[in-house]
């Protein structure tokens, strides 16, 4: 934790990742705190400007644009999050059991996971969300979870595969030490930074795919989130009628927290690789390059063989 | 060539997952897919009407065994049926129509992200750590986080409403008729430089970022430093020794990017109502046109699996080593 503390202080950009992040929390976990009323009141005149009174203006319907922003953040990254966690945890499963165990195990993970890769994801989404019918932000992450595991799977899996002839690995399992032993103890720790970037990466695809998919009217449309709140601006023909702040807000709400955690993947590549002085890039895409560079060197070392 | 056949193979095996899968997923959902279609027409259809309706959108009666060969007879021999919404029209004509326009976009926006993305990416592995590289690589990053959805909404409020410089809907003028001349193909143009802008803007950074960072991997080799040795001009080095292995990796990403392309795509037509696959595909979901819907599935993974093959084909070309096997 300290290391993590340390890198996060020392990089800038890093640091201020962290910090939008933090603020995005606060506004998500104390948003009963902030506002005054439910994000459905009605408690203007539609299409006001922003004022003292309603810092963001309100939509169509009279609602407060500020209430619906934090309201909305709580759904967004409540989503993010638990689709994030279960894109993390059925990828990491999938990938050391596949990496870890080879042979028939690697074989049949490594086919759905490829077959999984070559399926569209979005519009598979969309079919899925309308027909589901007005998918509530559960149904969203649910099915955003089960179904974008591949990419983790299979950067978690090149890792393991090069991380199992380390030495290190070899002489734990010389030594007599139980599988569980060597996965929990030798190899996670090792993959924590790929496990770290696959988890921040996800929560960022969960929280803009749940906007596209909203945005579409394809979720339901009474919850309040960012992508409802772009899908009413979007009926309400707000751009047209010159409020932009109902579209703007949602907007800036979504690039920003993007932005945000593209920024926590660099902190990521400082943990893990303490010899990176310099900007290097998001790394998950690296790996995912890695990964395939790996597979296909495998093949022409087999080959060779 | 037992690398190309063995690929080949696997997507072929794959296609038919995803040809299973596209089966599957109406008969999943809860109701009668034919009988949920007709119901928003207000008057209850005769039960016979109903069978041959059925019968002509391809859910026939029968154990399901035999409805899956039918399907699958459909899918191999590309009969799809006929479309719900256009109802005389067949799903090939739907979405042949709007295949065009999606080719177009994607087609042109990734060959210019590709020329830009590359040698902004070379440019800056080579000046690494000077003005360009600090300032554009974590900022192609910053960018590719932003979803298309986003980036299309903005364009199209700022340049399309509040400024009023470009069209904001369909692909041409309506009032023209399609024809080769210049009126026509400089409306094309114009409608097409918002959703090119911001497809291009989704993909840049990726090609940026690939080739920078694998440059630099590179500048230390031995052949690196040989021809640095042999006096050859910096251009050259750079060029004929550094990014031409540094663009292998790019062909990945190629391949890789395709399904985001496709999503992005999707999303950016229908913002800026371009009539082509991924609105069709919106409009078949929103009107429960299933034998379009699926048809724009499988078409669309089709599209996954030949770009997929394609950056397969285009390895065995730039990578001797694979030749052989």
């Amino acid at each position: 934790m300290s290391a993590i503390w340390k890198v996060v202080k020392r990089n800038k950009k890093a640091c201020s990742g962290v910090f939008i992040l933090i603020v995005y929390v606060m506004i998500a976990l104390f948003a009963n705190a902030i506002t005054d009323h439910k994000p459905s009141k009605r408690v203007a005149r539609p299409h006001q400007e922003p004022s003292i009174e309603h810092i963001m203006g309100t939509t169509r319907m009279g609602r407060d644009v500020f209430t619906q922003f934090v309201h909305g953040t709580r759904t967004s990254l409540a989503v993010g999050f638990s689709a994030g966690f279960i894109i993390v945890i059925l990828g990491t499963i999938l990938g050391i059991s596949a990496g870890y165990f080879g042979g028939k195990v690697d074989e049949v993970i490594n086919f759905f996971t490829n077959i999984a890769l070559v399926i569209p994801q979005l519009p598979l989404l969309l079919v899925l969300a309308a027909f589901l019918g007005q998918s509530s932000p559960t149904t969203i992450a649910l099915i955003i979870g089960f179904t974008s595991w591949a990419w983790g799977a299979r950067v978690t899996r090149a890792q393991t595969m090069a991380l199992r002839e380390k030495e290190y690995i070899q002489s734990a399992v010389l030594m007599g030490e139980s599988r569980w032993r060597i996965i929990l103890v030798e190899l996670m720790p090792n993959l924590a930074s790929i496990i770290g970037a696959n988890f921040i990466g996800s929560v960022l695809y969960t929280v803009i795919t749940q906007a596209t998919i909203e945005f579409l009217g394809l979720g339901d449309p009474l919850a309040t989130s960012w992508g409802t709140m772009l899908y009413n601006a979007q009926t309400t023909s707000a751009m047209h009628v010159g409020a932009w702040w109902e579209l703007l807000v949602p907007a800036v709400a979504i690039a920003v927290l993007g932005m945000a955690l593209a920024l926590m993947n660099f902190a990521l590549d400082e943990v893990s690789n303490p010899k990176l002085r310099t900007f290097s890039g998001l790394r998950i895409f690296n790996r995912r390059i890695a990964a395939i560079e790996y597979e296909k060197s495998l093949k022409l070392s087999e080959r060779a063989a | 060539m037992r690398f190309v056949s063995r690929r080949l193979f696997f997507y072929l095996v794959a296609f038919f997952c995803a040809a299973t899968f596209n089966f599957i997923l109406p008969r999943m959902m809860p109701g009668d897919p034919v009988t949920a279609m007709f119901a928003s027409q207000g008057t209850p259809l005769p039960l016979e009407t109903l069978a041959a309706l059925r019968e002509t959108f391809g859910f026939i009666e029968g154990p399901l065994y035999l409805q899956y060969f039918a399907y699958l007879k459909s899918v191999f021999t590309w009969d799809l049926g006929y479309s719900v919404q256009y109802y005389p029209q067949s799903v090939n004509d739907v979405l042949s129509r709007s295949l065009y326009w999606t080719l177009f976009l994607v087609g042109v926006s990734s060959l210019i992200s590709f020329t830009i993305g590359s040698m902004a990416g070379i440019y800056a592995a080579w000046n690494r750590g000077g003005m360009f590289d600090t300032l554009f690589s974590p900022l192609s990053l910053v960018l590719q986080s932003i979803p298309a959805v986003i980036i299309s909404l903005l364009f199209l409020f700022t340049f399309g409403v509040a400024l009023n410089w470009l069209p904001t809907g369909y692909a041409y003028n309506i009032d023209l008729d399609p024809a080769w001349d210049w009126r026509y193909i400089s409306s094309v143009m114009e409608h097409a430089i918002m959703p090119i802008t911001t497809l291009v803007i989704v993909q840049v950074g990726g090609y940026l970022i690939t080739i920078r960072n694998n440059l630099i991997n590179l500048l230390g080799e031995d052949y690196i430093v040989m021809a640095r040795a042999k006096g050859l001009s910096e251009m050259r080095v750079m060029l004929n020794y550094g990014a031409r292995n540094a663009l292998l990796p790019s062909v990945t990403t190629f391949a890789m990017t395709i399904g985001v392309v496709l999503g992005g795509s999707l999303i950016t037509e229908y913002v800026f109502n371009y009539p082509g696959l991924g609105n069709t595909l919106y409009q078949a979901i929103v009107n429960r046109d299933y034998p379009v819907i699926q048809g724009q599935l499988l078409i669309m993974t089709l599209a996954m699996l030949s770009m997929n093959f394609l950056a397969d084909m285009a390895y065995v070309f730039l990578d001797p080593r694979l030749r052989h096997a």
